[in-house]
This record gives C-alpha cells, sequence and structure tokens, in this order.
C-alpha cells in the first residue's frame, strides 16, 4: 500500500444523524478520511452506527447535521438546524453498494438485472450492455446463469449477481453492508473471493462484516465504531491485533473469544 | 338539473322496520355460520375422503355461485322439494346462514392450518393428547387467527341481507325501494339507506383493521 | 315429487343469450375496473393527502354497503342528477366498474405494499430514476403479485352481476326467472342455472390456486 500525499477520496465531517427527531442518537459525529486505494472495514457492535454510515454514504438517509465531500466535490451536507440533507445525485452515480439480503429484482433474469441500469440511465445500448454484463458473469464464474431468475440461484451466486450489477455502474467506491452475514457458511467464501479479486484491482470499498478472519485479509485498514462514534481507527494489525483502546480490546476479545 | 332535493318525505319508520328486520337475519345467520362453520372445517379437514368429499362440494357451491341465486333456489324449491311452508325470514335466515357457513368454514380451516407445526410438535413433546392438543392449543390460536376474517364475513352477510328484498321479504333494502317509488324520490330514500348500512358495516370494517394491525404488532 | 329437466330443452338458445349478456357485462367491467383499480390503488398510497382522501372514501363507501343499493342508486338517480336516460345495461356497467374497481384497488394497494423498502433502496443505490423504479421495478412486480387475487376479485364481478337481473336486464338470471316462471318448475331451471354460474366459477377459483403455486413460486415474488 503506497502511503502517498494524495487528496482524500472521502472526507466525512462530523457526521450526525438521529432517529425519531432526535430521540436516538445513531451517529454522533463520525470524522472519516478514505484515500484513493483504501479499504476500510468497519467492525463494531449491534447498533453501534456502523451500517447506518454506510446507508448515509450511499444517500439513502437523511442526516442532521455534518457534510462528506467525494472526490473533491461535496456530496452530501445538511447544517442543523435546516434538516434538509442536500445530496448531489451526480456524485452518488460513482458509488456503487451491495446489501446484506442481495435485493436482486425477482422477475428480471440475472443478465436483465445487470443491464437495466446502464440501459436506463446512461442510455447504453443494450448490445454493449449486453457483452459487459456476460462479461462480468464470467469473470465471476456465472456466465451460465445469465438467463435464470434469481429465485433459482443459490444465496452465494446471488449476492455475487448482486455485486457484478453494482460494478456495470463503474463506480469509483463500493459498499458492502454484511454481504456475507445471510449466507450459508459454504456459501461465505465464494463472495468474499470475488471481494478480493476487486481489492486486488485497487477498488476503494468501504465494508461492513463480521467475519474478522475476512477482515483481516482485505483490510489495509480498520476503523471499531461504537456508540455512534469513532473509537478506534488504524491498520489492521493494530485494530484486530494489538488495540489501542479498551473498548475494542473488550470487543476483540469477545469476537475471538480469547484473553488478550 | 332540476330536482329539488326534499328530504323530509323521507319517514324513518317504515325504514327503521326494515333495518330490524335486515339485523335480525343478520345476526341470525351469523349464528348459524359461526358455529356450523366450525363443525364443517372439522368435517373438511377429515383424513377420510368420503367424508371429506360432500362437504367440499357444498362449500365450492356455495363459494361459487351469486347469493342471490341461492336466497332464490332456497325460496321457490325448498318448499317444493321437501314439501314444507317456511315462513319467508326462516328461508331468508337458512339461505344466508348457509352461505356463511361456507365461507366461514374455508376461514376456520385456513386459520387451523396456519398454527405453526412447532406449537404442536411442542405440545407433543409435553405428552399431551390429541384431544389436549386440540382443545389447548390449536383451537385458541385457530380461533383468534380467524377472527378479523370472521367479523369481516359477517358484515359481508349484512350487506348480502339486502338481497332477500327481491324475494319480498320486508328488510331494510324492500322498504326502501317501496318507500323510493311511493314518493318519487329515489335520490333521498336510497342515498339515506346507503348510508344507514355504511353506518353499520364501517365500524365493524375499523375494529376489524385494529385488530390485524394489532396482530402484526405482537406478532413482530 | 317428479324432476323432469327436459323442460328446459326448448329454453336453450334463451338461456345461452343470457349467458352471453353476463359474459359481455362481466368482461368489461372487469376490463375497466381493474384499470380503475389500478389507478385509485396508486391514489391511495399517493404522498397528497386530497388524493388518498378522496380515493380512501370511495372505496370504503363501495365495498362498506350492498352491490345492489349501488345499483338502484344507478339506474334510478343518476339519470335524473345526469338529466339523460341510462339503459340499464349501461347503468349496469356502471355499477359493477365501480364497484370492481373498489375490491382491485385493496389488491393493488395491498400488493405495492408488499414490495419490500429493500428494492427502492437497490434502485436508489444503482441511481435508477424514480420514473424507472417505478416502471421497471416496482410495477412489474406489484402486477405479479397482484394476479392472484385478482382473479378472486373477477370471480366476484361475475356472481354479483346476477343482481343486475333486478333492474331488468336480461342475464341469465334474469332468463332463468322467466323460464322458471313460465314453466312452475323452479327446481329444474334454478339448479341448471346455478349450474352453469357453478361451471364457470369453480375452474377460475382452482386457477389462483394454480397461478400461485407455479408463477409465483417460480419467481419467489
Amino acid at each position: 500500500m503506497t502511503m502517498s500525499f494524495s487528496l482524500p477520496l472521502v472526507k466525512m465531517q462530523a457526521l450526525h444523524k438521529s432517529y425519531g427527531d432526535g430521540a436516538i442518537q445513531v451517529l454522533k459525529g463520525i470524522d472519516i478520511e478514505m484515500k484513493p486505494g483504501d479499504r476500510v472495514v468497519v467492525i463494531g457492535p449491534s447498533g453501534g452506527g456502523k451500517s447506518t454510515l454506510l446507508r448515509v454514504m450511499m444517500g439513502l438517509e437523511q442526516i442532521d447535521s455534518g457534510s462528506i465531500s467525494f472526490d473533491g466535490k461535496p456530496y452530501i451536507s445538511s447544517e442543523a438546524p435546516a434538516k434538509k440533507t442536500l445530496i448531489d445525485t451526480n456524485v452518488r452515480r460513482s458509488i456503487g453498494m451491495v446489501f446484506q439480503h442481495y435485493t436482486l429484482f425477482p422477475h428480471l433474469t440475472v443478465i436483465q438485472n445487470l443491464m437495466l441500469a446502464p440501459c436506463k440511465v446512461r442510455g447504453e445500448p443494450k448490445a454493449s450492455a449486453q457483452a459487459r454484463a456476460q462479461a462480468l458473469l464470467e469473470r465471476f464464474g456465472l456466465g451460465a446463469k445469465a438467463r435464470a431468475y434469481p429465485a433459482q440461484l443459490s444465496g452465494g451466486q446471488k449476492q455475487r449477481v448482486a455485486i457484478a450489477r453494482a460494478l456495470m455502474l463503474d463506480p469509483k467506491l463500493m459498499l458492502f453492508d454484511e454481504v456475507t452475514s445471510a449466507l450459508d457458511p459454504e456459501l461465505v467464501s465464494e463472495v468474499e473471493q470475488v471481494i478480493m479479486q476487486l481489492a486486488s484491482q485497487n477498488m476503494p470499498m468501504m465494508i461492513v462484516t463480521h467475519d474478522m478472519w475476512f477482515a483481516k485479509n482485505i483490510a489495509s485498514r480498520v476503523i471499531f465504531c461504537a456508540g455512534g462514534v469513532v473509537v478506534e481507527d488504524g491498520p489492521p494489525e493494530q485494530v484486530l491485533g494489538s488495540p489501542k483502546e479498551e473498548r475494542t480490546k473488550e470487543f476483540i476479545d469477545r469476537v475471538f473469544h480469547i484473553k488478550q | 338539473m332540476n330536482y329539488t332535493f326534499d328530504f323530509n318525505s323521507i319517514t324513518f319508520a317504515p325504514l327503521l322496520r326494515g333495518l330490524v328486520v335486515s339485523l335480525e337475519l343478520t345476526v341470525a345467520a351469523n349464528i348459524i355460520g359461526v358455529i356450523a362453520g366450525f363443525g364443517l372445517a372439522l368435517l373438511l379437514m377429515s383424513p377420510y375422503r368420503l367424508l371429506r368429499m360432500p362437504f367440499m362440494l357444498f362449500v365450492e357451491f356455495f363459494r361459487c355461485t351469486p347469493a342471490i341465486v341461492q336466497i332464490v333456489w332456497i325460496f321457490y324449491c325448498v318448499p317444493m322439494l321437501f314439501d314444507v311452508f317456511l315462513d319467508p325470514i326462516t328461508m331468508g335466515v337458512l339461505a344466508l346462514g348457509l352461505n356463511l357457513t361456507a365461507f366461514n368454514a374455508e376461514a376456520y380451516r385456513a386459520s387451523i392450518q396456519a398454527v405453526p407445526r412447532e406449537q404442536i410438535d411442542a405440545g407433543i413433546a409435553l405428552g399431551l393428547n390429541p384431544w389436549q392438543r386440540i382443545l389447548h392449543i390449536v383451537f385458541p390460536t385457530a380461533f383468534r387467527a380467524s377472527i378479523p376474517v370472521l367479523l369481516t364475513n359477517g358484515i359481508v352477510i349484512f350487506q348480502q341481507s339486502a338481497l332477500v328484498a327481491i324475494v319480498a321479504i320486508a328488510d331494510l333494502m324492500y322498504e326502501a325501494k317501496s318507500l323510493a317509488t311511493e314518493t318519487y324520490r329515489p335520490i333521498e330514500t336510497f342515498t339515506v339507506v346507503a348510508l344507514i348500512y355504511f353506518a353499520v358495516s364501517f365500524p365493524v370494517t375499523q375494529i376489524v383493521g385494529f385488530l390485524e394491525r394489532r396482530r402484526q404488532l405482537l406478532a413482530s | 315429487m317428479s324432476l323432469d329437466f327436459s323442460v328446459l330443452a326448448r329454453f336453450d338458445h334463451a338461456l345461452l343469450l343470457g349467458l352471453m349478456t353476463t359474459l359481455k357485462l362481466t368482461s368489461v367491467c372487469i376490463l375497466l375496473g381493474c384499470t380503475l383499480g389500478f389507478l385509485v390503488g396508486l391514489a391511495r398510497t399517493s404522498r397528497s393527502t386530497v388524493l388518498r382522501l378522496v380515493s380512501g372514501t370511495y372505496v370504503e363507501f363501495f365495498r362498506g354497503t350492498p352491490v345492489l343499493i349501488q345499483l338502484f342508486w344507478i339506474f334510478f338517480c343518476l339519470p335524473l342528477i345526469l338529466g339523460i336516460e341510462l339503459s340499464n345495461f349501461a347503468s349496469g356497467v356502471i355499477a359493477l366498474t365501480l364497484y370492481m374497481g373498489a375490491i382491485t384497488s385493496e389488491t393493488f394497494r395491498a400488493s405495492l405494499k408488499s414490495i419490500g423498502p429493500e428494492q427502492r433502496d437497490a434502485c436508489v443505490a444503482l441511481g435508477l430514476p424514480s420514473r424507472v423504479q417505478v416502471t421497471s421495478v416496482i410495477l412489474p412486480q406489484a402486477v405479479l403479485r397482484a394476479i392472484p387475487t385478482l382473479l378472486s376479485n373477477c370471480v366476484s364481478l361475475f356472481k354479483e352481476s346476477a343482481l343486475v337481473s333486478a333492474v331488468g336486464m336480461a342475464d341469465l338470471m334474469f332468463v332463468g326467472q322467466n323460464i322458471s316462471n313460465n314453466t312452475a318448475r323452479p327446481v329444474e331451471v334454478l339448479t341448471v342455472v346455478a349450474l352453469i354460474y357453478f361451471v364457470i366459477a369453480f375452474p377460475l377459483t382452482r386457477a389462483v390456486t394454480l397461478v400461485e403455486g407455479r408463477i409465483l413460486k417460480k419467481l419467489a415474488i
């Protein structure tokens, strides 16, 4: 990993978010910077704000205050007490997201799922979209399933299709929200392999996962997020191996069942 | 539009009489339908094909033919076939009651089959015999689940009861038609009567909606 | 008493005509009613309070009153209000379409609501604009999910269509009652009429289970 001086890809500043009119605070001031090529893994207890962070980045949720800039351009911002979140949808198009429950479109075939966005949003001609989609499916070992319906695929296959679908739009950043949590254990590795493949092509990504072994293998940086704040942020050897913060240590111990 | 509204022309006394008749028909049909429907549901779920088939046919017949056809059939054919004379209201109750029994039987059957298998397994594991399982596990769960549908079916019968006017039973609908013809004021009469039907039905449908929402909340 | 079904032999043509009228009326009202129901279903889930209130009142009213009184109202009152003559076919079409619109709007509303919010999330993540989201993702799924219940709605409409006999329209029920009065043999005639309704409605109700089992299961919709 090159530690060269470069402009941050993502810059989150002072993100605050609450539910129920301030009753439940989910994000209490998040400041994170991502460099190009970063592979950030976010870990933490349930309800600590990890998934919300990803959803906010994808523009799926409103924020109470704070700002996010992407690739130097302002992307999301909100000023309290205005409460209206401004999202630049052009910038949003450079970000792709894959969800825990695949969320493929059940009434379309696999290849139709992949072709929908490029054709309808970017006006790409059907032939070229189809060729790109087929190539992407081959790359993920799913070439033969192009005309199948999502209901006919296994969980791992569906998730790989979901990743391919997001990649069709050439995103500059990929967000993975607990993408293996809903899978049977033997199907998890095929999905993680695909993500590693992307990592080897220098795709910047932010991953929320419970799978600590996967986190160790893929992360260039690990963030421990609990209670709506960033508790610790550093290289995987530090955060997962010998954490500086007590809270991080407690969490890692519980997850690995070892007293360090 | 040349029509002067005159709501004073509506005399409520006959309408009220008709409403009482309609409600009597509805309540009587519901008593039959709720009780007989349950018995019929049990018969429908019997493991013996010979027992199931005729009752399945009965249910399908009442669900796949118009209620008006059923009412007219019972009205004209039962006296002829069985050589009996029944007063009109009894025949109305019979027709509506049988109709409701068929629909309720389906509702009961669906809710009995919807009792989660795990609950029955738990009963077996606790050593309950089949009768105890039915009494303490299946029946309470199934009955509670079927209440919204039973209420809905019950109020549908109230609306179907309007059809007995066609065989000249003096219910609310019949009185409405008489009044409208006598006073030459169909708009006022029919509007008011429609509102009366609505005023009775609407609270029940709201209760059903409330029960369903509460059940969903409790289940999640 | 002895049953003699041969009396019906003379009237087969009349019964057929009655059946044709019933089927014609039902098909027209299914088409118009489903379209109306779809629009009303959308209105009931729209963000505009006015649309929601108006469509909600319409649906509650038509579901909360007997179809017979709706029919009578349209047949007797509408001509007076509009100042025009309405044939009994026109009244029947209007009344049954409004009824079908009300019940199918509930079907569409339920199917729209049953599509999880994750589908919307996926559309946002792919940058699909609202128009594409609705036409390519939400609508197809809503329609497919609605089909079994829509078939049930069609059967209900077919049964309610028998009421137009009460306003003198020569449908199957009207013809049947006439023949029954003429021949003074209600048992044979009315039983045959009931059987004709049954023979058409029953396969349709079976088709509902078939659609649910085959098509929807295959797509896991």
